[in-house]
């Protein structure tokens, strides 16, 4: 199959294409807009629904309205158009319907900045909206994972009858790679779940107590058959890092430089971080000295799951380390450094 | 692994320079990565693309961002201080049409002045200044053959449907091979 060079933006929304979305609604925002621009285009030409909304809220509604009567959509944005959509989150998760949102974080607090970064994690992650629930989380750092992560969402979203986050940077909406675009497919009959008007489906007079257990087997389910992650050099490593998205490459060419020196370096890279991929610490060494978190937020969102994590993997307290490198993405230089300063003592673990 | 850097004002075709190298690494079933500047500098004023390349097809691109770079084409002065991201011994090719005044260059670096507006004019593609020095760039280091680089820059165009340019392109490309 023939590679072709795309712009991230512009694969994820070709990629969506591929997959079968039949509907995109969405309201413009920096830097995830050409996701848009390339559907505009794409989706009439496919005989499929294109419509720029009033704003983000009507978006996921309208993307919500599609998924009511089985049909495949989606949306993308970022940063604050992702906080408005938040109300609608947490309404379909009630409701277990499916949705597919791909966040290309720009990072920061309220309007942000334009520099990619991470702190979109927990948002994107615990749901965001009230309530308690989750996001099945996909984080690609690669183009081409990223469209396979796309083409893979929308199955995704209504086996479990779940939200789907794409979770990316805004450097990987804005750069170029090759990629090679998977064959159409469509969502094969209607889903059981789907409002047709010809019959009646729901939870029953005991709605809130049937729910829960949904939920709760949901989360189960998902837990068990979502996890997802790359690893190497778990089984003697002294110290094991943990990255996704751009700095996971940033971390992985450290991690190779490293054991080319000889220093015993580990490396775990989310694919998936909801559900955490918990499984793949049951490699690790067990006389680990400690983990090293390598993410762009201020105060460490990932950490804190890597921490629960090890906390019930090991029976002893291991370090979780973490360095604030806040916006942008950081150097090998960088990551390099801080690993030094790390094993010599240099800052204390935060978990 | 191999890393460029292409910098100069917007409009000055540093965001398709880079292109025509990253599209000819994968024509080459190379894995490659480019990377624009985005934010302010794009609307307006200074931009950049890093392109980066495998050596072999298995070699995957590590982070895409510009770090220490084989070669800097600097379309004008400002370019200049990215060779801050340049190896030792990089090679630095310089829009000299752009450089008003003597400048200090580093020792450790191989630099290059070409007059790129100048040739681009004397083959009648004035805005084809940043496809010299893609003709310059391949010469000197040797990464890609010369039919090739040319093939694969025809069809980068081609795709953008722009292959109406492709002879003054090319005659862009030959000049700025002849130059160094």
């Amino acid at each position: 199959m023939k590679k072709t060079l795309m712009k991230g933006n512009h694969a994820a929304g070709e990629a969506a294409v591929r997959a079968g979305c039949m509907l995109y609604a969405g309201y413009p925002i920096t830097p995830s807009t050409e996701i848009m621009e390339h559907l505009s285009a794409r989706m009439p030409e496919e005989g499929r629904v294109f419509i720029q909304a009033e704003n983000e809220i009507a978006s996921i509604h309208m993307v919500g309205g599609a998924y009511c009567t089985g049909k495949r959509a989606m949306t993308a944005t970022s940063a604050g158009g992702f906080s408005l959509m938040q109300e609608f989150t947490a309404y379909a998760s009630d409701a277990e319907l499916p949705f597919v949102i791909i966040n290309v974080v720009r990072s920061g607090r309220g309007i942000g900045s334009l520099e990619p970064g991470q702190d979109g994690y927990r948002q994107s992650v615990y749901g965001g909206g009230n309530g308690d629930y989750r996001n099945i989380v996909y984080v690609p750092n690669t183009i081409q994972e990223m469209v396979d992560d796309i083409y893979e969402a929308f199955d995704t979203a209504e086996k479990y009858r779940i939200g789907v986050i794409i979770l990316t940077e805004s450097s990987m909406g804005q750069m170029m790679e090759p990629v090679i675009m998977p064959d159409y497919k469509f969502m094969e009959g209607q889903p059981e779940w789907a409002v047709t008007g010809t019959h009646k489906w729901d939870r029953g007079s005991d709605g809130l107590g049937l729910k829960r257990k949904a939920w709760a087997e949901k989360m189960e389910r998902m837990t068990a058959e979502m996890q997802r992650w790359e690893d190497s050099g778990l089984e003697d490593a002294e110290y094991v890092f943990v990255a996704y998205g751009l700095p996971s490459r940033s971390t992985g060419e450290a991690v190779k430089a490293l054991r080319a020196k000889g220093e015993k370096v580990g490396f775990i890279r989310p694919q998936i971080v909801s559900p955490f991929p918990a499984k793949a610490f049951e490699k690790v060494n067990r006389d680990v000295k400690g983990f090293i978190c390598v993410e762009t937020t201020e105060f460490g969102q990932m950490v804190q799951d890597l921490a629960i994590t090890v906390k019930k993997e090991f029976d002893r307290n291991v370090p979780v380390n973490f360095y604030p490198y806040g916006i942008g993405v950081p150097s090998v230089k960088e990551v390099l450094a801080n690993y030094e300063a790390v094993k010599a003592g240099g800052y204390k673990e935060v978990f | 692994m191999k890393e460029c850097i292409f910098a100069g004002f917007g409009g000055q075709g540093v965001l398709t320079a880079g292109l025509v190298l990253a599209y000819t690494a994968m024509e080459h079933e190379l894995n490659t990565s480019w990377l624009p500047s985005y934010g302010a500098s794009m609307r307006g004023g200074k931009a950049n693309s890093t392109v980066k390349f495998g050596d072999t097809p298995d070699e995957v691109i590590g982070v895409p961002m510009m770090a220490e770079a084989d070669a800097l084409i600097a379309m004008n002065r400002p370019s200049l201080d990215y060779m801050a991201f340049c190896k030792p011994g990089a090679l630095v090719l310089v829009n000299s049409d752009a450089l008003d005044s003597e400048y200090d260059f580093p020792a450790d670096k191989d630099v290059h002045l070409i007059p790129a507006g100048e040739i681009a004019y004397s083959v009648d593609n004035a805005k084809g200044a940043s496809i010299v020095m893609i003709g310059s760039l391949m010469k000197l280091t040797g990464w890609f053959g010369k039919e090739e680089a040319k093939q694969s820059m025809c069809n980068m165009f081609a795709e953008k449907g722009k292959s109406k340019l492709d002879s003054i392109n090319i005659a862009a490309f030959d000049a700025g091979w002849d130059a160094v």
